[in-house]
Order: structure tokens, then C-alpha cells, then sequence
């Protein structure tokens, strides 16, 4: 666009601070409940500017409310299934991009074709089968299907080593280098940008997937931050739920987030141009 | 050198090989034969035929109440929401100061969990001390109870659906500093207004990230989940029950998970329907630049 005009540069700023104004202020009342005292949290009466500041609302949900172990669930579950995802779909990548072999064309389409199947059609079957593998109350039902590639992930992958030069691997192949050998030292390296975008979508979905954790975690003890903060609004008997502490849960909950997306944008950029703008879910 | 080649082949991709057998084949073979059986996980499963899908499609009412909901909240929050973020990615693309700034801002809601915006909208569209009344009232306007009222219900999901608007505003954006500079330059000359250049340039040589929006936009919708799960459960009086949220319901609240197979089947039909009527309609109104088609 050429250089806008000062008619045109004043609409926009009025029509940009507005929008902003409208999206921001979510937020600002996200962080008010959250330092609202629990007087008010009772009586419900919660202001744009909070009326006093309970600081010490941040020190009674760690000591009262478990947050430190929803945290350190929720930590444990999204490093083990940001290895598995990034890890299982390199590998699987490498095979589908590089390596002729009777069938592969057929199952590249099988796996493309998964991708059209939503999750609640295989959800029932995989909870009786992690139910009969006595998985229920673990991670293991969060965690171990991320081992078994990701068909969005290969695809992702796949599309960036097919635009590595093929004459890099016959070099290689020459110099008496295997498909093992192929993979770890020249092709995977080549690939961090797009792994560090899988990555970043599997730590958001995983950070705040609610509906696995739903299903297969009852303990309170094994709970993520996404459900454990839930289940502090269920209390019973008709009595008001601490929404201030409830507020900071999903502060906590909401800012990895943010911090992910400024820190790791760039790569997910970059994988959009790669996907051919099929990246960002 | 190629039969070995094979074999490498089979090793590379086996961790996605055993995936798929074992976590989605096995599970879509498991869960058709479900969906013709009766099951409450304790006793074994009893063969009962059709009976669930002629029970889903001729005698429940709530499931069609929640297709009715679903389809609803897909056809207004979906447009709703494409012409709002095109509107925004338009302002967004201007050369001017702080423009990063509003970028980030905008983009912020889309990455929160939607855990931690279903908790927040409970407040935002509380009857009288929530935000959104309380901004309402400054105009003299009385909002409705929204969550307590069905007639308000839906049209605040979708509200809180638009609050993530930016997370297709990013992909516009993109698609908007691809077109050549030139075709607006030439069209300058031609004498076009902002507004011509606009409906003859920019939306034409977008629709095929429009398209792209709109696709995961519709199937993400058809799937809503969490939103409805916590902050109406459905209520009040299923003016909020969707197709998702009640499969979850059959099986894991009422232990029905042969019914609940049946439901997940007709959600893959309805889901697949209107992916290929979208892909076939999009012949008619997507715009490939010659020879990136077959990309």
C-alpha cells in the first residue's frame, strides 16, 4: 500500500483504537477479578477497576488450591508431548519425503485422508482401549498417542524437505551414508525452523487441551492447570466459587500462551509459507 | 540398494503405521460395530442393529435440537466472523505508526485457551454486573440475562467466538502483502477508487485464504465443545446443546457408548457433507493465480 493519507491515517487509528479498546478490555477485567478481594468475589459485585488490590490472592492459590501441582501437571504432560509430536513426525517425515518404496504413495494418501476424520469418531474406542490398558487416572492416555505422528505434522514436515536440493542426499549416499545416518545429520538438521513451529502448536493445543484431560484425569491430584481450573468453579451446595482465584488460574493458564506466540511467532510464519498457509489451526 | 530402500521405508514411517492401526483404524472399525450395539461399558455389548441411528434421527429430540444449535452457531459465527477479521486485516495493513502494536493486540485472544475465555465469559455476560451489560447500560440499553435466557444464549457463544477473530486476521494479513504491488498501481491509473481496488484486487486475490478460513472455521464449529461444556452446559432448556457436547454426554455421563458411536458417525457425515459441497461450490468463487493451482 502506498503512503495512506492524513483523512485516511485518522479513520483508521480511530477505527484501530476502538477495536482495540473492545479486545483488550477482556483482559483487563481478567486481571480486576483477579485482584479482587474475596468480599467482593462473594457478593459478586466486580468493577472495571478493582476496589482493592488482594495481592494475596497469588500466595492463597498456591497454598489452598493446588495450582503448583495443576502447573507441574500441566508442564510434565506438554514437554513430553511436544518430544513426541516433534520427534515421531520428523522421523515419519523423512520416510514419506525421501525414501522410494513399494505403497508409500498409497499410504501418503492414507495419512492425508486421516485428517479428515474428527477426533469424536475414534474418541469412545481409544478410551475403552487406554480404559482396558488400566490408563485411566495417568498421562499416559495424553501423552503416548502424541508418539505416533501427527498426519497435520507430517504433511507440515514433508512439504519442507521436499524443497531440500536431492542433490545434497546423493552426494551423501555416495560418500557411503545410510537413510539413518541421511536423516540425523543432514536432513533433520535442516528442518528446525518447521519443527520449532510443530512445536509451538503442539505446546497450544496440548497447554490448553480440556476435553482429553476431561475424560481420562478424575484425580484432582493428576489434574492439568486447563481442567484443575475448572474444577475450582464446581463447588457445591450453592455457594459461590472463588472467582478471583479462578481468574489467576487462567492467568497462568493464558500466559505461556502469550509468551510462546511473541517469542516463537517467526516460525510459525514460517511454517505457514511452507504449508502453503495450511499452518495456523 | 531400492529393496533395501523398502525396508527403510517401513522402519521411518512405522511410528505413524502403528499409530494409525492402532489408534485409528482399530478405533473406526471398533466404534462402527459399537454404534450397532448396546453398551454401558459393564455388561458386554448387545447387537441391536439400526435401532441407535433410528432413535438419533426419529426420536430424540435434544439431538436434533443440538444439530439445529450447532448449525445455527456455525452459519452466523462463521460469516460473522470472516467479514469482521477481513475488515480488521484491511486496517491492520495500512502503512502507519504502532501498527505492530495493534497487530499483537489483535491477535492476543486467539491464544488463550479456551478454558481460560469460557471462565472469563461467564463474567463479561453476567445479567447486570457483567461487562458487556454494564458498557450496554452507558447507552441506555438493558442487556438480556444472555447465559440465562434461550433466546440469548447462542448469540453469546458467538460473541465470545469473535473475541478470537484475530487468529484469521494473521492469515489475511499475509495473504494481503502478497498481492504485487503493481495491480493497485495500474488500477490507480485507471482511475479506481480505495473501494473498487478493494472488491476488484484485494478480496479476489484472497479468496483463497477466505476459503481456507473457511473451512477450518466450519469444522472447527461443528466440533465446539468446551465453550458450550462450561459456561451453559447446554442449558438453559438445550437452547445451547450441541452435537459434541452431547456425544461427551452419552458416552461418559450416561455410559451409552454405542449411541454415543452412532452420534460421532452422523457428525463425520454431516462434517464431510459440507466439507465437499464447500470445496465443490469453491470452483465458482476462489481465485488461483495461473499455474500456483495445483500447488
Amino acid at each position: 500500500m502506498s503512503n495512506p493519507s492524513t483523512v485516511e491515517k485518522t479513520i483508521s487509528y480511530i477505527f484501530l483504537i476502538l477495536v482495540g479498546v473492545l479486545l483488550a478490555s477482556p483482559f483487563l477485567y481478567m486481571i480486576s477479578i483477579a485482584l479482587a478481594s474475596d468480599a467482593t468475589t462473594v457478593k459478586s459485585a466486580f468493577t472495571f477497576v478493582p476496589m482493592e488490590f488482594q495481592w494475596s490472592n497469588f500466595y492463597t492459590i498456591f497454598t489452598n488450591n493446588n495450582l503448583g501441582t495443576y502447573l507441574k501437571n500441566s508442564v510434565i504432560i506438554t514437554v513430553f508431548t511436544i518430544i513426541g509430536s516433534v520427534l515421531s513426525a520428523s522421523i515419519v517425515s523423512y520416510g514419506f519425503a525421501r525414501i522410494k518404496a513399494k505403497g508409500s504413495r498409497f499410504l501418503f494418501i492414507v495419512l492425508l485422508s486421516t485428517m479428515m476424520i474428527p477426533g469424536e469418531v475414534t474418541m469412545v474406542p481409544q478410551f475403552i482401549i487406554f480404559r482396558h490398558l488400566d490408563w485411566i487416572n495417568t498421562f499416559y492416555p495424553l501423552i503416548v498417542p502424541s508418539f505416533f505422528a501427527g498426519a497435520f505434522n507430517v504433511f507440515l514436515i514433508r512439504q519442507f524437505v521436499m524443497s531440500i536440493p536431492k542433490s545434497l542426499d546423493e552426494a551423501a549416499m555416495i560418500d557411503g551414508m545410510g537413510h539413518p545416518g541421511m536423516y540425523w545429520k543432514i536432513i533433520m538438521p535442516l528442518t528446525y525452523p518447521i519443527l520449532a513451529a510443530i512445536a509451538i502448536f503442539s505446546f497450544s493445543y496440548n497447554w490448553g487441551n480440556f476435553m482429553g484431560p476431561l475424560i481420562y484425569i478424575n484425580d484432582p491430584e493428576k489434574m492439568p492447570l486447563a481442567l484443575g481450573v475448572q474444577l475450582l468453579t464446581t463447588v457445591g451446595g450453592g455457594q459461590m466459587p472463588p472467582w478471583n482465584l479462578v481468574m489467576i488460574a487462567s492467568l497462568f493458564l493464558t500466559i505461556p500462551m502469550v509468551l510462546v506466540y511473541l517469542f516463537g511467532q517467526r516460525y510459525v510464519y514460517e511454517a505457514n509459507i511452507s504449508g502453503g498457509s495450511s499452518g495456523i489451526k | 540398494m531400492r529393496k533395501k530402500d523398502g525396508k527403510w521405508f517401513y522402519i521411518f514411517i512405522s511410528p505413524w503405521l502403528i499409530g494409525f492401526l492402532g489408534l485409528t483404524l482399530g478405533p473406526i472399525l471398533f466404534s462402527i460395530y459399537m454404534s450397532f450395539t448396546n453398551w454401558d461399558l459393564f455388561q458386554s455389548p448387545e447387537f441391536i442393529g439400526i435401532d441407535n441411528y433410528k432413535t438419533l434421527l426419529t426420536d430424540d429430540p435434544i439431538f436434533w435440537k443440538s444439530v439445529g444449535n450447532t448449525f445455527f452457531y456455525a452459519l452466523i459465527s462463521i460469516p460473522l466472523g470472516m467479514s469482521i477479521s477481513l475488515w480488521i486485516a484491511y486496517y491492520l495493513n495500512k502503512k502507519i505508526k504502532g501498527i505492530t502494536f495493534f497487530r499483537i493486540l489483535f491477535y492476543l485472544p486467539s491464544v488463550v485457551p479456551v478454558v481460560a475465555s469460557s471462565l472469563l465469559f461467564i463474567h463479561l455476560l453476567a445479567p447486570t454486573e457483567g461487562l458487556i451489560n454494564q458498557a450496554l447500560a452507558i447507552f441506555g440499553i438493558q442487556g438480556p440475562a444472555w447465559l440465562l435466557d434461550p433466546n440469548w444464549v447462542k448469540p453469546a457463544l458467538i460473541l465470545m467466538s469473535l473475541w478470537g477473530v484475530g487468529g484469521g486476521v494473521v492469515l489475511l494479513l499475509a495473504g494481503m502483502k502478497g498481492i504485487p504491488q503493481e495491480l493497485y498501481e495500474a488500477a490507480a491509473i485507471d482511475g479506481a477508487k480505495s473501494t473498487q481496488s478493494f472488491f476488484h484486487i484485494t478480496f479476489p486475490m484472497l479468496t483463497p485464504v477466505i476459503f481456507f478460513n473457511l473451512v477450518t472455521g466450519m469444522i472447527g464449529a461443528l466440533q465446539t465443545f468446551a465453550q458450550v461444556f462450561i459456561v451453559t452446559a447446554g442449558g438453559p432448556d438445550n437452547a445451547s446443546q450441541m452435537v459434541v457436547p452431547y456425544l461427551f454426554q452419552n458416552a461418559f455421563q450416561f455410559y451409552k457408548m454405542g449411541y454415543a458411536s452412532a452420534i460421532a458417525w452422523v457428525l463425520f457425515i454431516i462434517i464431510m457433507a459440507l466439507t465437499l459441497v464447500v470445496f465443490r461450490s469453491s470452483a465458482l468463487w476462489v481465485h488461483y493465480e495461473e499455474g500456483k493451482a495445483n500447488e
